[in-house]
C-alpha cells in the first residue's frame, strides 16, 4: 500500500446506534493491503437483525472470507464475541479467527448460555444453533501471550496480557514495518484475580484502545468490594436472602472469591449456592488458565485452590422456597429469563432481601427496570409484582480509567492513538489530554466512519554489486549507522526493488540511451566575423573559468565541458551575432551559469582592438 | 421489531398517557437519554402506529408530539441522539401526505430538514443527526408534495454532498435516498416513456440525472463509484420503462469509463452492469450485451470473476457473452491444469479458454493475488455448479482435475514439469486458504460424476490429506466432508446395494486413517473424525462390504472410548456415533461374527450414566436424542422392557438443569405415548387435527402404562417450567393425550376420590414452582380428572408469547425511559 494504512469503521453498525452505548465492538483495518476484522460483537439491546453488525457494509462484492485475512477476538464478552456464529456459520465467513486459549475455552460456554435464554424466551428468529457454536469455534486458531503468529507470509499478530477478564488480551497486528495495537478491553490495575495489563513499548503506527472509562478516575475497587460484602453479610446477618444475577462465567467467578474468602474469615454459615451447574466447568477452566491470573492466586495455587469452594454448592430450584438466609448466583445477569428471574419473582416481596446487579441491564428487562428505580412491576396476565426487596447495583467491571489509558499509551508509544468503545463526549476530553501530552494525533471516529492515516514504510531495496563496488571504489564502506546518498536506477520487478547502475537498468531492460540537450541563444552586439566572435568567447571563458576544461574547436565552436557554444550571424541584424549555447541535463548548472554569463557581454579581445 | 398483539398496534390509553412526560423529557436538553436503543425501539413502535392508522389522527389526539417537533427547531444544545430521533419521527409522520400538509402549515418540515434546521448548526458534524436527516427524508419522500418540499428547500444538493460522507452508513443511505426520489419522481412518467432528452423529465428527476452524469464523467473514483451506487440501486429497484430512457442517456458514459487505465470504481461498475442485465426493461437492450462483453475484457482477472459469474446466472443473455463469460471464469482454472501438465491441450475445457498470459502474469505476481484469484474462482464455479442455469456442456472432468492439480500444488505432492508449475507449486504449498476452498470446490464436484481414472485421484488427494499431519484441523474437517460427498456420490453396482468396489476400496484406506485421527491432540480432529462416523453408519450401517471393514478396524471402539472425552463437544459426537453404530448392530465386539456370544457392558447403562453424571449439557443432550431415535426405531436393548427403559430416562430428565433435556424428553415421551396409544411416531400435535379417539379397554391399559413410567408427573412438572420451550412441548402433550383420551373415565366418578385430591395438591405445587412429589402414585382416572380441570388451551396461548413481551412492549418501554430519567449514566459505561 506504500502510503498508509486506512482504517475503516469502528463498528460497522447500523447508524442510529452511536456506538458510545453498550453496543457491539467491530472494527475493520486495513494495513498494507492486509484486512483484519477486530472482535465480532452483539448488541443485546435488541431482539432483530440489529443486535450484530451490519456485515454487508465491509465489501460490496460479498466474498467475506476472500476480503478478510483474520479475525481476532479480544476477549469472551458477548460484546467483543457474541455475533461470531452469526458472521462465521451464517453470513458465511470461513477464514481463521484467533483468540487466545482461555477465550477459545470460555466463549463457548457464554455462546451456547446466551443462546440458550434467547431461545428460551421465543420469538427470536434468526439465531444461531449449538451446532453452528461449535462449528465457528472448530475455525478458531488459539494463541499464546507474547507468542508471534504468522497468519501469512506477510501478516503476524502477537497477543499482550490485557487483565480485564480471565483471557483477555491485546492485539499487536504487524505488516511489514506497520503496525497497529488493538488493545479490547483492558484494566491496567489489578484485581483479585486478574493482574494489570501490560504491553511492550512496540511504538505502533496506531493505537486503537478502549475509553470506556475516559474522564473517570476510578475509586479502587477495594471500596466496591467492601461495600457488596457488607450488604451481603448484613441482609444474611438479618435473616434475608440474596439474589446475585450473573453470567456464566466472568464476573461470577470474581464475586464467588470475595463471597468464599468472606464466609472463610467471618465463619459464616448461610448456605451460597451457584445455580445451573455451571460452577464446575467454570472452575475448571480458571485451573487450567491459573497462569492468566493474577500472582496471588497462583502463589497460593499450591496449598489452596481459589477456585475450589468450600461454601459454595449447587443450587436446586427447590432451595428455593428453604427458610432462613441465603446468597443464590442465578444465571441469566440481567433478569430476563430462566432461573434468576424465577428466584427474583419468588423473593422480591420480601423486604428483608436482596437482589444485587453487578453488571448493566439493557432495556426490556426486568433487571434495568429495577435497576431504575420502577417497584411495582407488570408481570404475565397483567399481574401486578410489588418489589420489596432492596435492590442494589454494584460495578464490579474492570475497564482502565483515564489515568489507566494514559499510562497504557506511555508503555506503547504509539505515533497515534484511536479511541472507541467510549462515549462521545468523554472521549473528546481524553482526546485533547493524549494530544497534548503525548503530541500524537488523536482520532475518535463514530460508527461507520473510516480514519485513512499516513505512515512512512520501510521498503528495504536491494542494491548490485556493480554499483556497490563502484562506490566502495570512491573510498567509502557501507555503514548502517552513516547513511549516505547513492545515485542508481530504482528498478522494480516481481514486487522486489533494486538499485542499480544506469548502465545495467538500460541493458536489463533492454533500452536505448537518449540525451538530453538544452539549448539556449544568446544576443551579442558584435560587428565582426563569427570566427572571431568565438574567440573572443573563448578567450572571455578561458579567463573567466579557470577550473574548467576550455576548449576551441578546429570547426570554430568553444567547448566548457559539455556545454557547446557555436557563433552564428544574425539574420536581420549584421551588427548582431547569435550565440547557441547547448548543454546536457547533467551539466545543467554551469550551463545556466554559462548563459546567464554570456548575457552579460564578452569584454573586447585583448588583440582584436580598433 | 415488531410489537405482537392488537393493542400495540394503535395508540392505546396508557401509553398515550405517558407520551407527554416522555416528550418533555425528550425536549429538555439536560435530562440525557440513556440508552440510545430506547429510541430506536420507540421509532419502532411509531413506525407500526403510523403504518396502522392515520398519523393525523396520532398528532391530533398527542399534542405533544409535535409540540416536540417545535422544540427541536429552537437552538439549543439537545442531544444528538434525541435530534436524529426528531429528524425520523417527523419523517415517519409526513409519509401520508394529509399528515405532511399537517406538519407543513406550521412550516415545521422545512424547519426541521431546510438549512435553518440542524443541517446549519453544530450538531450536524454528528453523524447520527445527518444519518436521521436522511432516513427522515427517506421516510418522508412517498408522495408529490414531499418531492416538491425536497425541490423547494434545496435538499437535493445536501443530499448529493452526503454521498462522500465520512460515515459509511450515511454516504450508503444518500446514495440510496437518491435513487429513492429518482423513482417517485418518475412514477408518473411509466407510461410515457419519456425520451432520452433531459428536458423530457422532470426537474428534480433532472436535477439527479444531472448529477449523476456530472459523476461519472469525473476523474475523481470515489465521486464515480457513487453515482454507479446510485444507478445499481435504481435499476435494480425500479423495472419501469423509463429505466431504458435513463440507460440509453448514461451508457455512452458508462461505457467511456472502461477506456480509462485501470478502469475506476469497477467493483461498483460490475454491480451495475449485473442489475441493468437482471432488468426485464433492458435485457432487450444490445448495447448492455455489448458493454458486458466490453467489460469482462477489460477488467482484470480477479475484478472479471464476480461480473462472469453474474453473466452466467442470468436468465436469459446471449450465447457468445455466456461462453466469453465460462471463459473468463474458467481461465485460473485452465492456467493451473496447463501448468500442472496434467494433459496437453485441456480436453473438455469450452473452446478459447486457455491459459491466459495476463492470467499467469496475476497468479505468479504475488502469494496473495495467486491465493486471492484461485480462492475466488473456485468459490464461483463451485456456486455456478448446482445451478439449473449452468454451461452446459459441464466440463466436469477438466474441473475435477483443476481441483485435484490445485490441491496437489497445495500439498507439495504435485511434481511439475514446467516452469509455471514449479512457480505455484512454492507459492501454493501449505497455503491453508486455498487447500479448503478446493476441499470445498471438491466436494461439490462430487454431484456430477467423472471418468473413474479422475475419481480415482480424487479419492487418492482426499486420503492423502486425510492422512498427512500437515494438514490443519480445519482442512481436515473439509477432507472429510468432501470425502462422503464423493462416497454418496459414488454409482451403487447393479443388482447389489452394497458399495461400488472403488469405494470399498477408498473406505478399507480411509478406516486406519480415521483410527488415527480419532486419537488426534485436538478435539477439532477428533470431533469431526466421530462427526464423519456417523454420517457414515447412518448411510452404510446396513451394508456387508461396510459392515465387514469398519468391524474389522478398530474405531468402533475408539469411538466408545471418546465417551470419556475431557471435551464435552466430542463427548457428545461420540454419544451420537455410539448412538448410530450400536442401532446398526455395529458396536465392537457383540457383533463380531469372532465373538458370537461376546458379553459386553451394555451401552445404554453408559449412555445412562452420562445421562446423569456428565457435568455438560452436549453429551446429555445428545444422549436424549439418541434414546429418542432408539425408542421409536425398537432398538434391541429398548425393546427388552420399553417401560422400565422410558421410565429411568424420564427419572434423570426431569431432573436435568438443562431445559433443552427437559423439552428433549418431552420427545422421547411423546413417541412413547404415540406407541401406547397405536399412533404413528410422527404424530405432530401441533400441525395436525386430533387423532382419533381410541378404544376404550386399549385405552386404559395404555394409560396404567403411562402412569407406570411417570410421564403424566414429568409432563405436569414441565408444564410450569420456568423455561417456556419446556412448558409448551408438554402443553401440547397433554392436549394430544387429552383430545385421545376423552372418553375415559367421569370426572364426577373419580372427583371425589383421595387420589385426585392427591394429584392435585401436587399440580398445585408444581404450579407454584414447588418440587416434591404426589402422596401416591397417580391413578390413570385422577390424571384424567385432573387433565380436564387445567385449562391447557389457554395456557397454550400465554405460552405461545415470548416470555419477555410484557417488558417488550410499548408501554413498557415509555415506562422504562421516564423511569431511567435521573438516574445515574455511571452503570451504561459498565458492559458485561
Amino acid at each position: 500500500m506504500g502510503e498508509g494504512e486506512g482504517l475503516a469503521a469502528p463498528q460497522p453498525a447500523l447508524p442510529a446506534g452511536a456506538g458510545q452505548d453498550v453496543g457491539r465492538s467491530c472494527i475493520l483495518v486495513s494495513i498494507a493491503g492486509k484486512n483484519v476484522m477486530l472482535d465480532c460483537g452483539m448488541h443485546m439491546g435488541f431482539n432483530d437483525d440489529r443486535r450484530f453488525p451490519d456485515f454487508s457494509y465491509i465489501t460490496r462484492n460479498g466474498r467475506l472470507t476472500d476480503f478478510l485475512d483474520c479475525v481476532i477476538i479480544s476477549h469472551f464478552h458477548l460484546d467483543h464475541c457474541g455475533a461470531l456464529p452469526y458472521f462465521s456459520e451464517m453470513v458465511g465467513y470461513d477464514g481463521p479467527i484467533y483468540m487466545t486459549h482461555p477465550t477459545q475455552a470460555i466463549c463457548p460456554i457464554l455462546l451456547e448460555d446466551y443462546r440458550k435464554v434467547a431461545v428460551d424466551k421465543k420469538g427470536e428468529a434468526n439465531f444461531f444453533t449449538s451446532q453452528m457454536i461449535k462449528d465457528c469455534m472448530k475455525k478458531v486458531v488459539a494463541v499464546h501471550l507474547h507468542q508471534t503468529v504468522q497468519v501469512d507470509d506477510e501478516l503476524e499478530i502477537k497477543a499482550y496480557y490485557a487483565g480485564h477478564v480471565l483471557g483477555a488480551a491485546m492485539f499487536q497486528i504487524r505488516v511489514g514495518a506497520e503496525s497497529v495495537v488493538y488493545t479490547g478491553d483492558y484494566n491496567m490495575t489489578p484485581d483479585r484475580h486478574l493482574g494489570a495489563a501490560w504491553i511492550d513499548k512496540c511504538r505502533p503506527n496506531l493505537l486503537i484502545t478502549e475509553s470506556t472509562y475516559a474522564t473517570t478516575i476510578r475509586d479502587s475497587k477495594r471500596c466496591r468490594e467492601r461495600d457488596f460484602l457488607k450488604k451481603v453479610h448484613e441482609t444474611v446477618e438479618r435473616g434475608g436472602k440474596v439474589l446475585i444475577p450473573v453470567f456464566a462465567l466472568g464476573r461470577a467467578q470474581e464475586l464467588c472469591i470475595l463471597l468464599e474468602t468472606f464466609w472463610e474469615r467471618m465463619n459464616l454459615k448461610a448456605p451460597i449456592y451457584f445455580s445451573t451447574g455451571l460452577t464446575e466447568k467454570a472452575n475448571h477452566y480458571y485451573k487450567l488458565f491459573i497462569t492468566w491470573t493474577n500472582q496471588k492466586i497462583r502463589k497460593t495455587f499450591v496449598q489452596r485452590n481459589m477456585f475450589e469452594f468450600k461454601h459454595i454448592k449447587a443450587f436446586d430450584r427447590a432451595f428455593a422456597d428453604n427458610p432462613g438466609p441465603m446468597v443464590v448466583f442465578a444465571t441469566p445477569g440481567m433478569l430476563h429469563a430462566g432461573q434468576s428471574l424465577q428466584i427474583f419473582r419468588k423473593w422480591a416481596g420480601n423486604e428483608k432481601n436482596m437482589v444485587i446487579m453487578p453488571g448493566y441491564c439493557v432495556q426490556g428487562t426486568v433487571g434495568h427496570k429495577i435497576l431504575s428505580g420502577q417497584r411495582k412491576l407488570e408481570m404475565e396476565g397483567r399481574q401486578l409484582l410489588e418489589v420489596k426487596m432492596q435492590v442494589e447495583y454494584m460495578s464490579f467491571s474492570a475497564h482502565a480509567d483515564a489515568k489507566g489509558i494514559m499510562q497504557l499509551v506511555r508503555q506503547a508509544e504509539p505515533e497515534s492513538v484511536l479511541l472507541v468503545h467510549g462515549e462521545a463526549k468523554k472521549m473528546e476530553f481524553l482526546k485533547q489530554k493524549i494530544e497534548q501530552e503525548f503530541r500524537v494525533t488523536c482520532y475518535m471516529p463514530a460508527n461507520g466512519e473510516t480514519v485513512t492515516l499516513p505512515t512512512s514504510p520501510c521498503i528495504p531495496v536491494g542494491i548490485s554489486l556493480g554499483l556497490l563496488k563502484r562506490e566502495m571504489v570512491q573510498g567509502l564502506l557501507p555503514d548502517a549507522k552513516k547513511p549516505r546518498l547513492l545515485h542508481g536506477t530504482l528498478i522494480m520487478k516481481d514486487s522486489n526493488f533494486r538499485l542499480v547502475s544506469s548502465e545495467q537498468a538500460l541493458k536489463e531492460l533492454g533500452l536505448a540511451e537518449h540525451q538530453l540537450r538544452f539549448t539556449c541563444r544568446v544576443h551579442l552586439h558584435d560587428t565582426r566575423k563569427e570566427q572571431e566572435t568565438a574567440m573572443r568567447v573563448y578567450s572571455h571563458l578561458k579567463s573567466v573559468l579557470k577550473d574548467h576544461c576550455v576548449q576551441h574547436l578546429p570547426d570554430g565552436s568553444v567547448t566548457v565541458e559539455s556545454i557547446l557554444i557555436q557563433a552564428a550571424a544574425h539574420s536581420e541584424d549584421p551588427g548582431t551575432k547569435v550565440l547557441l549555447v547547448s548543454w546536457t541535463y547533467q551539466d545543467e548548472e554551469l550551463g545556466s551559469y554559462l548563459t546567464a554569463l554570456l548575457k552579460k557581454g564578452v569584454p573586447q579581445a585583448p588583440s582584436g582592438g580598433s | 421489531m415488531s410489537f405482537a398483539g392488537t393493542y400495540c398496534v394503535i395508540m392505546d390509553p396508557e401509553c398515550s398517557k405517558l407520551l407527554p412526560a416522555l416528550c418533555a423529557v425528550l425536549a429538555d436538553p439536560r435530562q440525557p437519554v440513556a440508552d440510545d436503543t430506547c429510541l430506536e425501539k420507540l421509532l419502532d413502535w411509531f413506525k407500526t402506529v403510523t403504518e396502522a392508522g392515520s398519523s393525523v389522527l396520532l398528532l391530533q389526539e398527542n399534542p405533544c408530539l409535535v409540540e416536540l417537533l417545535f422544540q427541536v427547531l429552537k437552538p439549543q444544545d439537545l442531544s444528538s441522539g434525541v435530534l436524529s430521533f426528531s429528524l425520523r419521527l417527523a419523517g415517519i409522520l409526513a409519509a401520508q401526505e394529509n399528515c405532511f400538509q399537517y406538519l407543513q402549515q406550521g412550516e415545521l418540515l422545512r424547519g426541521l430538514f431546510g438549512e435553518s434546521g440542524p443541517l446549519g448548526r453544530a450538531a450536524w458534524t454528528a453523524p447520527t443527526v445527518r444519518s436521521g436527516w436522511i432516513q427522515g427524508l427517506r421516510s418522508l419522500a412517498q408522495h408529490p408534495s414531499a418531492l416538491h418540499f425536497l425541490v423547494g428547500c434545496g435538499a437535493l444538493g445536501t443530499i448529493f454532498s452526503l454521498q462522500g460522507d465520512p460515515s459509511l452508513f450515511v454516504a450508503s443511505a444518500a446514495g440510496q435516498l437518491l435513487a429513492h426520489v429518482l423513482a417517485l419522481c418518475m412514477r408518473g412518467q411509466a407510461e410515457e416513456h419519456p425520451g432520452p432528452q433531459a428536458s423530457d423529465w422532470p426537474t428534480c428527476a433532472q436535477q439527479i440525472v444531472d448529477h449523476v452524469e456530472e459523476s461519472l464523467r469525473s476523474a475523481d473514483s470515489p465521486q464515480v463509484t457513487q453515482a454507479l451506487n446510485v444507478l445499481s440501486t435504481t435499476f435494480g429497484h425500479c423495472h419501469s420503462p423509463w429505466t431504458q430512457a435513463l440507460w440509453v442517456r448514461l451508457s455512452p458514459l458508462v461505457a467511456c469509463l472502461l477506456e480509462k487505465d485501470p478502469v475506476p470504481a469497477a467493483h461498483s461498475l460490475v454491480d451495475l452492469l449485473l442489475s441493468a442485465a437482471r432488468s426485464p426493461v433492458l435485457s432487450a437492450d444490445c448495447g448492455l450485451w455489448e458493454t458486458l462483453a466490453q467489460t469482462l475484457s477489460h477488467l482484470s482477472c480477479t475484478q472479471a470473476g464476480p461480473l462472469a459469474l453474474g453473466v452466467l446466472k442470468l436468465q436469459a443473455c446471449p450465447q457468445t457473452l455466456r461462453a466469453q463469460a465460462f471463459g473468463v471464469l474458467l481461465q485460473p482454472l485452465a492456467c493451473v491444469l496447463e501448468a500442472a501438465a496434467q494433459a496437453p491441450g485441456l480436453p473438455g475445457l469450452p473452446a478459447g479458454t486457455t491459459g491466459d498470459s495476463v492470467v499467469v502474469d496475476t497468479l505468479l505476481s504475488s502469494k496473495s493475488a495467486c491465493v486471492g484469484l484461485l480462492c475466488q474462482t473456485l468459490a464461483h464455479v463451485e456456486l455456478l455448479q448446482p445451478m439449473p442455469q449452468r454451461p452446459s456442456p459441464w466440463p466436469q472432468a477438466p474441473l475435477l482435475g483443476a481441483a485435484v492439480a490445485v490441491l496437489r500444488f497445495c500439498n507439495g505432492s504435485a511434481a511439475p514439469t514446467s516452469d509455471v508449475g514449479g512457480r505455484l507449486c512454492v507459492i501454493l504449498v501449505g497455503c491453508v486458504r486455498v487447500q479448503r476452498a478446493a476441499l470445498d470446490f471438491l466436494g461439490t464436484l462430487a454431484q456430477g460424476l467423472g471418468p473413474q481414472e479422475l475419481v480415482t485421484q480424487v479419492l487418492a488427494v482426499l486420503l492423502e490429506y486425510l492422512k498427512s499431519p500437515d494438514s490443519s484441523p480445519t482442512v481436515l474437517k473439509k477432507a472429510f466432508q468432501a470425502a462422503l460427498r464423493w462416497l454418496r456420490s459414488s454409482p451403487k453396482p447393479s443388482g447389489c446395494c452394497d458399495m461400488d468396489p472403488h469405494s470399498q476400496q477408498f473406505l478399507r484406506e480411509l478406516l486406519p486413517v480415521l483410527q488415527k485421527r480419532l486419537c488426534s491432540p485436538c478435539w477439532e480432529v477428533r470431533d469431526s473424525g466421530l462427526e464423519f462416523l456417523t454420517q457414515l453408519t447412518r448411510r452404510w450401517g446396513g451394508q456387508a462390504g461396510f459392515r465387514h471393514t469398519l468391524l474389522a478396524s478398530e474405531v468402533p471402539e475408539l469411538a466408545e472410548q471418546l465417551l470419556r472425552d475431557p471435551e464435552s463437544y466430542v463427548r457428545a459426537s461420540a454419544v451420537n456415533a455410539m448412538g448410530q453404530l450400536s442401532s446398526q448392530g455395529l458396536r465392537a465386539t457383540s457383533a463380531s461374527p469372532e465373538y458370537p456370544g461376546g458379553q459386553q457392558k451394555s451401552l445404554l447403562l453408559d449412555l445412562l450414566h452420562i445421562l446423569s453424571a456428565d457435568s455438560e449439557g452436549f453429551p446429555r443432550r445428545a444422549v436424549m436424542q439418541v434414546f429418542t431415535e432408539w425408542l421409536r426405531d425398537g432398538h434391541a436393548e429398548v425393546a427388552e422392557d420399553p417401560e422400565q427403559f422410558v421410565a429411568r430416562v424420564l427419572q434423570v430428565a426431569s431432573q436435568d438443569l438443562d431445559w433443552e433435556v427437559r423439552a428433549q424428553g418431552l420427545e422421547l415421551a411423546l413417541v412413547f405415548l404415540a406407541q401406547t396409544l397405536g399412533q404413528p411416531a410422527s404424530y405432530c400435535p401441533c400441525t395436525m387435527a386430533p387423532p382419533e379417539v381410541a378404544p376404550p379397554g386399549r385405552l386404559a391399559q395404555a394409560l396404567q402404562a403411562l402412569c407406570r413410567v411417570r410421564l403424566f408427573e414429568f409432563a405436569f412438572r414441565a408444564l410450569f417450567d420456568c423455561d417456556r420451550p419446556v412448558a409448551q412441548k408438554s402443553c401440547d402433550l397433554l392436549l394430544f393425550l387429552r383430545a385421545r383420551a376423552a372418553p375415559c373415565g367421569n370426572p364426577q366418578d373419580a372427583g371425589s376420590s383421595p387420589n385426585v385430591a392427591s394429584a392435585e395438591a401436587a399440580l398445585q405445587r408444581w404450579r407454584a414452582g414447588q418440587q416434591g412429589q404426589p402422596q401416591e402414585d397417580l391413578e390413570p382416572e385422577a390424571v384424567m380428572a385432573v387433565l380436564r380441570s387445567v385449562d391447557l388451551e389457554g395456557l397454550r396461548g400465554a405460552l405461545a408469547e415470548s416470555s419477555d413481551h410484557v417488558e417488550k412492549s410499548p408501554r413498557s418501554l415509555l415506562q422504562d425511559m421516564l423511569a431511567t430519567v435521573g438516574t445515574l449514566v455511571e452503570n451504561e459505561a459498565d458492559c458485561y
